[in-house]
This record gives structure tokens, sequence and C-alpha cells, in this order.
């Protein structure tokens, strides 16, 4: 499984790297081929301002996400928890501390709707 | 290539050239550029080259040097991201994918554009199915090379999986408009396309996704889905008119295919017998050849029209000779008024032939080939077999077998009567004759192999599958080689009736090896499949492997691994206690001496044999290391020693990590949530107890095992002591809605009274009965002892678990009852080695007993 990789980026490969992956014909010799099969597309231009729009796009969708998940996050951290409810959910439900706080956060600390959440 | 240590033209030569011996697989001739350089005493401690040797070792299988010189190397150099781009491969090809996306991460640290270094993450993210990680990867990815195809495919993809589709639709659309005028019969562009449709449809934009396939219609090669995914959207949006028309054609195309004719009657709001009817016999009429329209109107047809088209149907494939003629019809018999004319319908055709040589007493037309005859007999028996009336069963077959008394299935039926009528070991033998008449049958031989494991004849089992496998190894490894599940389930079926536990553990540790390796084999795809640009199969294989454990083969192996880490758990094995079913008291000195030799002579088997398969195996391994393209296939995993299994510290712990996946993948199995009801009760959780009753309730709340639990559980919260308030109000809270108040006892009272007419509750509600009141015990007996033909489910499984229940003190003592049910029994079912008489078999009813896993403690 380890061996299709090149460890370094090969940025341009060799003409008989092609026809060599070609002969190893086996699905998984990866990435050298792969490269090759995508120069193809390289020759079809894709035209700057198309890209930029679909970037920008993609960008703004990206940093609204993050931000909304940063909200999301700040917001349970504020929630005040108390540590023998943590321990008591992580002792009946078997579940590591991280996931039994967070729980218990998302119920706003408070542990018998956390559990009722866990039994269901 | 940032490093700290870069090396001077010449050795930076041979340094390339080791990379790519490695990527060439030519490992040997790289350890020997390897050499050159580390050889040098001023660069004997070169970081990136020490990494890249160990690489290339580990392709060569040796392992710890491998690790030795990945790890120099990198301390050596901490800061080139070869080095830990390196080690980040090596802990990946030892399927340590957590920490290799570590390395990959400290890796982008010192060279954070590096492509190679991301596709490696990108592939592991979407692996560990860490999704977000793989969008912000492909990101990164994009940003880095946005003329690649690849790019936005994978970006795209990123989303679609995230099931943000209006993303995964935006970018898509921006690659294609980048994209030039196809070529005609472009497969890739026309995958593309009907991925994006995929993806539409996933979003539910059926009108979009009806209008971008109208759109791109010449663009797309591949017609059949077409036009089904078009038919699918046109039903979906109420458009019967457009449906059925294509769904006309998609018959046209394939008469056979089930799925267009419900997608034609759905969409022509086809509901009346007799106009449905009509539609099938137009087609019948178009395709006289075709089964399916001859098959399907006699689902939905009644009475004497079914008559007549059951009529026509079963003589054509009689005439024929079609073996599986009962399995096509069996759906059928869920409805005794059909089952009724089939059976009068097959009879008269018996006479009939008799008389006339023809089906019907008029004798119009061509005489029937003689072997119509024997067909009729081979149903008819398949037809008894099923209602159980096997005496009749074996009658016809019998018929059949002097009518021809060569005829293979003949003797596959009759083994199976035997099956069914609780006899394995005659069973056993007539499959076993059966297989004698052509051995070069794998199907025969595998039905073989598969009796003798359900009467527990391991070795001959083994023996029989032999046939077929691989030369030089032992059929037992070869079949787990192949991953051949049913062999491995039967097996541990057959090891815990014999109480070897360790061994049966290991097979099913084996079937999870499978499953492991089923999930591990998707790597490879995700290049691939990228690169070739099956998107829809891509995605479709991605949500199989999220779902794979929901897999049959795997519940039956859990299952049975849970029933013995409880089992082990309740009774754990001696020290000194052999791993096995030897019922040493029984047997009297002399016999105990043969038994004794016995097994010394088959260890002494088994070990010479085992040795051959090592040396076999060394052999072979060398042959391996030979062959330049030699490809290590994971890490080795740790051997499984079945007495080690039996004897774990952990049972319960165990039975866990089996029952896990069937929590989330198989909720809706009842039985999912009773066996984790029994882990968890001898855990004493009971939080998670009653989580376990309310999934179960949810997903059969009449389930008889189910009840058992409630009651039990009912019981077990009452016996309990103090317990922490919020784990008190949610178990009050909780309990009110699934027990409406009930105490046990009228629990179980209102059970009896809603189920009085099931075997298998009126067991449950009884030993229940029992439980909760001693007194009980008379009444509770009489009630699960009750035999009466009006009872449902009065079958030899039900029957017998039963009469374990008696013997396993569940009813506390009642010798005289059992023998007397025992011979209730045994008149009942005259076959049945369970219900065999004293004298003629002790042995069965003594492991009756063993084997009983007394569920609740």
């Amino acid at each position: 499984m380890a061996a299709e990789e090149e460890p370094v980026d090969l940025e341009e490969t060799e003409n008989d790297q092609g026809s060599k992956a070609k002969k190893s014909a086996k699905h998984d010799s990866g990435a050298a081929d792969l490269e090759k099969v995508t120069d193809y597309v390289e020759e079809a231009e894709i035209s700057s301002k198309n890209l930029d729009d679909a970037m920008k796009v993609v960008s703004d969708q990206q940093t609204r996400e993050t931000k909304a998940k940063q909200e999301k996050e700040k917001e349970l951290s504020k929630v005040k928890i108390n540590k023998d409810d943590v321990d008591l959910i992580i002792q009946e439900m078997e579940i590591p501390r991280m996931k039994a706080e967070r729980v218990l956060r998302e119920h706003k600390g408070n542990v018998v709707d956390a559990l009722t959440e866990l039994v269901n | 290539m940032p490093t700290s240590n870069p090396l001077p033209p010449k050795e930076n030569a041979l340094f390339k050239r080791i990379l790519k011996c490695y990527e060439q697989k030519q490992y040997k001739n790289g350890l020997k550029f390897a050499k050159q350089i580390l050889s040098n005493p001023k660069f004997s401690e070169h970081g990136e080259t020490l990494a890249m040797k160990g690489l290339t070792l580990n392709c060569l299988g040796r392992k710890e040097e491998a690790y030795d010189y990945v790890r120099r190397g990198l301390r050596n150099d901490l800061k080139s991201h070869v080095c830990w781009h390196v080690y980040g491969l090596l802990q990946r090809s030892d399927r340590k994918y957590e920490e290799a996306i570590k390395c990959y991460r400290n890796a982008l640290k010192w060279d954070k554009d590096n492509l190679q270094i991301l596709r490696d993450l990108s592939l592991l993210q979407v692996q560990m199915r860490d999704l977000e990680g793989y969008r912000d990867t492909r990101y990164q990815l994009l940003v880095l090379r946005p003329g690649q195809r690849a790019s936005w495919i994978g970006y795209a993809m990123a989303y679609h999986l995230l099931k943000d589709y209006s993303m995964a639709l935006r970018i898509l659309e921006e690659f294609r408009k980048t994209q030039s005028q196809p070529k005609s019969h472009d497969y890739e562009h026309s995958e593309l396309l009907l991925y994006q449709n995929m993806v539409m449809r996933d979003a539910g934009m059926n009108q979009e996704a009806l209008q971008q396939l109208d759109h791109y219609d010449l663009q797309i090669v591949d017609r059949l889905s077409v036009s089904e995914t078009t038919a699918e959207i046109q039903l979906e949006l109420g458009r019967k008119m457009e449906a059925s028309s294509i769904y006309r054609d998609l018959i046209n195309r394939n008469p056979e295919n089930w799925a267009y004719y419900r997608g034609y009657e759905r969409s022509m709001a086809l509901e009346d017998p007799d106009e449905r009817l009509k539609f099938y016999k137009e087609i019948s009429e178009q395709f006289p050849r075709a089964t399916t329209p001859r098959r399907l109107p006699l689902t939905f047809t009644t009475g004497d029209t079914f008559r007549t088209e059951v009529d026509r149907f079963l003589q054509n494939a009689l005439r024929k000779g079609v073996p599986p003629l009962f399995v096509v019809l069996r759906p059928l018999y869920t409805d005794l008024d059909k089952v009724k004319i089939i059976e009068d319908l097959a009879l008269g055709y018996v006479d009939c032939l008799k008389d006339t040589g023809r089906f019907d007493k008029e004798g119009s037309g061509d005489a029937e080939p003689a072997t119509a005859l024997l067909w009729v007999y081979y149903y008819l028996a398949h037809h008894f077999d099923q209602k159980r009336q096997l005496q009749r069963a074996m009658e016809f077959v019998d018929l059949g077998l002097e009518h021809t008394p060569l005829l293979i299935e003949l003797y596959v039926l009759k083994a199976k009567i035997y099956k069914h009528g609780g006899d394995v070991d005659e069973a056993v033998r007539l499959m076993d004759e059966a297989q004698s008449l052509d051995t070069a049958d794998r199907y025969i031989n595998s039905k073989c192999a598969k009796y003798m494991l359900r009467a527990n004849l391991l070795q001959e089992a083994c023996d029989m599958c032999s046939k077929f496998t691989r030369e030089g190894v032992s059929a037992v490894e070869s079949l787990n080689e192949m991953q051949c599940m049913w062999f491995q389930t039967e097996s541990v079926a057959a090891y815990q009736r014999m109480n070897k536990f360790g061994d049966a553990l290991k097979k099913c540790h084996e079937v999870d090896r499978h499953f492991t390796e089923i999930i591990e084999d998707q790597f490879d795809f995700h290049t691939y499949c990228m690169r070739k640009m099956t998107l829809r199969a891509y995605v479709s294989l991605l949500r199989l492997e999220d779902k794979l454990r929901s897999h049959n083969f795997y519940f039956k192996a859990a299952k049975m691994a849970i029933q013995i880490y409880l089992h082990l758990h309740d009774h754990p094995l001696a020290d000194s206690e052999q791993d096995s079913n030897l019922d040493t008291e029984n047997l009297s000195p002399a016999e105990l001496k043969k038994m004794k030799r016995k097994q010394r002579k088959a260890q002494k088997k088994a070990e010479v044999e085992q040795q051959k398969q090592k040396a076999e195996m060394e052999r072979r391994e060398q042959n391996k290391n030979k062959a330049a393209d030699s490809e290590l296939d994971g890490p080795k995993e740790e051997e499984l020693v079945p007495d080690k299994l039996a004897r774990t510290e952990e049972p319960l712990e165990q039975a866990i990590k089996f029952l896990r996946p069937l929590q989330v993948l198989a909720a809706e199995n009842v039985e999912t949530h009773t066996q984790a009801y029994d882990i968890y009760s001898r855990k004493g959780k009971l939080l998670l107890m009653l989580q376990s009753i309310k999934r179960g309730f949810a997903a059969c709340p009449t389930d008889p095992k189910l009840h058992t639990c409630l009651v039990h559980f009912h019981m077990f919260v009452k016996s309990q002591g103090d317990l922490p308030t919020p784990v008190r109000t949610v178990i009050g809270n909780e309990m009110s809605k699934i027990y409406d108040g009930k105490d046990p006892k009228t629990l179980n009272d209102d059970f009896l009274r809603q189920h009085s007419n099931s075997l298998e509750h009126i067991l449950a509600g009884g030993s229940m009965m029992y439980k909760l009141d001693p007194k009980s015990q008379e009444r509770a007996v009489s009630m699960v002892t009750n035999l009466s033909d009006k009872l449902q489910g009065r079958s030899i499984e039900n029957v017998t678990s039963v009469y374990r229940s008696l013997c396993d003190g569940s009813f506390g003592e009642c010798d005289k009852t059992i023998e007397e049910y025992q011979k209730q029994c045994h008149d009942l079912f005259p076959h049945a080695h369970a219900f065999a008489l004293p004298a003629c078999n002790t042995k069965t009813s003594a492991e009756g007993v063993v084997l009983t896993n007394g569920s609740l403690s």
C-alpha cells in the first residue's frame, strides 16, 4: 500500500515515466499517473475571471463557516458545568470525557436533560 | 527543498535516484544508492537519506529496521518535510492513520504548499471520514492548483459528502463552464454530468435535475442511466404520462426487470387487478419467453384468476423442468388460499400425468415429456416441506427417486427435509451422497460442508471443502483468506455447540477482521475513482463502506461472539479446564482411554499438518520476496489464539466491541438491543440498560426477549438502593413512558393475554411468571408445555427452547415434567435428535443444558 506514493513533489514527470506507470497497470499505481491524467485538463483554459469569481464564492463560504463554528464553540464554552455531573455521565454512560462535557454544555449544564438525550 | 542539511550536487543526484527507485519499486537498487551516500562519513547521519532507506526497507518487509532508520532520520533532521512525510507513509502502511495524519501535518509545517503531502493527507482524511478536514485540505489543493480537474472535483466532492449540496453544485457548475466542447463519446465528461445530476437529486432538486438531463442529453453516453433517472424523476414530479412511456420503453429493453414493472404500475396508477392483469398479458404476448410478466400477476390475482394464471405458470415450468420453480413461487406461501390452490393443482397433475400423460384430464394436445411427473414430485416435496408436513414431503421425494434414482436435486431436498425434521446426521449422510454423485459441483460441495458443520463435524467439513481450495494450505486457512464467511459463521455455531469457546471466538474475530479489511480496501479507490471519473460509483462505495457492518454476516458473528462472551463472563474457564466439550464424567475408564488416545492421535496429525503448512508458507514467503513487485498487505495482525481469547480478562468489554457497530447500523433490529441489555445488566449500568430497552421498545415492542428485559429491568431498579438523584429522575421519566404505570406482574399478565396464542411469547411470559412468583410454577410450566396444534410457532426451534428452559432451571425443579414433555415432543417430531429418548442418546440432551445461556442473571 505504501508503495505507490512518492515522498516528494515531482513537478514534472519524465516522459518515460508515463509508459512505465502504464506497464504496472495496477489501479493503485497512483500519484504519477494521476498527475498525467490531470495534465490534460491543465491545457483546457480556465478563464481567470471565472476562476476569480468562483474562488471568491468559495473562500467567502469558507470564512463564514469558520466564523459560525467559532461562535458556537464560544457559546458552548461559556456554559458552566459541574465536574460531578460530568463524572456521573462518564460513569453511567461509559463515554469519553470530551463527549460527556460537550453533551452537558449543549444542555446548558442540566444533567437530567443531558442524560435523557443520551439514553435515547 | 528546505532542509537543515543540504547535500552537495553529486550526493543530491544519488538521493534523487533513491526516490526514483522507490517509486519504481526497485527497492534493492534504492538501498544501494542509499549506501553510497551513507558510507561517506560526512553524510552518514543524513536525515532524509536515512528516512528514505527506512521507507525502502519497509517495502521489503523489514519492518523493525524500517522504523529504526526512519526515526533516526527524523531525529537528525526534524525540520525536513521529507522526513516527516516518510514517517507518515510508514505509519500509514501500518494503518495507524491518526498518527500518519499528525506526521503529514508536521510535514506541511515545513512545506505548507507541498502538493503530494496535501494529497496524501486528503486521502487519509476521507478514509477516516474527517470530512471537514478533507474539505479544508481540498480547498488548499484547489487554491494551489486551480487549473486541475481533480482539484475542482475533489473540492465539490467534499461538500457533497458534507451534504452542502448547493455549494457542491456551484463548484461543479463553475468547473463545467471551463470545459470546452467535449468530444463525442467522452465517457469521463458524461460521468461528470451524471454525477452533477446525482448531487441535484440528493439535494431534492428534481426539476433542475430533469432540465439538466434534457439539456446535456447528447453528451451523456450512459443511456440506461438517463432513462432510469428520468423515469424516476418524472414519477416523483407526478408526471405520469411521461414516466409511464419511459417505463414502457425500459420494459421493452429488458422485460425481466421487476423494478420497471413497478415503476410502470405506479405511473399508471394501476390498481384494479383486471387492468393490471391485462397489462401483463400484453407484455407477455409481446415477449412470450419472458418469465416476469407471467410471474408478477401471481402476487395480486386471487381466486379463479389466480388458479388459471398459476396453472399456466406451473405447467410451463414443469414441462421445461425448472429446478428453482419452488423458490420462484415461495413468496406466495404467505397466502394460505394460494397455497391450497397450488397444492390442488399439483396433486391433480400427478393423477393426470399418470393417467393420460398430460396435465389435464381431457388429454388434448401432445403428451408431456416423461420428466414432467418427476418435477411435479420434486415440487410437491418442496411444497410439503415448506408446510412442515415432512412425512408427505418425504413420500414425494421417494416417488421422485423411484422415477429417477440419480437426480442430485432429490438427494439435496431429502437432506433438507431431514434437517427440518431435526435429524442432522441423516441430513449429512444424504448430502454426502448427493455430493458423491457430482464431485465437481462446488455448490453441492459447499452445501455438504455446511450440513456437516451443522452436525458439528468440523474436520469432515474441512476435508470436504479442501476439494476446492488451494493445495498446500489447509482449507480453513484458505477459506479465511478468501473471506468465505458462511463457512466461518457456521463454524462458530458448531464450536459454540461443542463448548469450544476459544475456537468459536477466533472465528468471530476473523469475520470481524474481514470487515475491517474491506473498509481498508477502500483506500485505493480514493485516487482511482477521482482519476477515472467514476464519481457516482465512488460515492455509492463510500456510503456502502459507512454501513458495511450492517451486513448479515457481521450480525451473525457479532451475535454469537456476544453470547459466548456473556457465557464466559458467567462461567469463566477454570485454570486447569480444557476448553473443550469432554463430557468425561459419563464415560467408563476404557472409553476415556480410547478417547484420549484418539485425541492424542488427532493432535499429532494436526501438528504434522501444521508443520507442513508452515514449510509451505515459508516457501511462498520466499517466492513473494523474490518477486520484484512484492507488496505488503498491511501490517501483520496479532495472531488469534483460541485459548487466550477464551480466557480474556474482560469478556464484557470484548462483547461491547462487537455490539457497538450493531447499535449504530442494526438499530432497527430488536435483538441488538436485547443483547446490549444482557451486557449492561451484567455491568449493572442502569442508564445503559434503560437505553437498551428504550431502543428495543422502539424497534419492536412485542418482542418476547424484550419483554423479559422489561420485567427484569423493573425488578432490578426496585432492588437498587440509593441512586444519584439525576439518574433516578431520568429513569422515572423514561419508565413512565414505556411501562405506563404497570407493575411487573400486570405487565406480564397483559403480555400473556395479548399473545396467548404464540409459543415464543408464552415461553417468555411463562418464565417471567415463575420468576416473579415461584409459587406459580405449576401454572407457568403447564402453560409453556402446551403443545396444542392451535399454537402459532410450534416449530422444532421454539419447542427446543422451551425444553431447554425447563432443563436449565428457568422454571425450577420439574424433572418429571421434562421427561413427559420430551416424550410428547418426540412423538411430535420423531426425527429430531433434541428429543430423542434418553436410551438412544443422552449426549444431545446433556449438551442442550450446558449450552443454554441463562440470558438473565
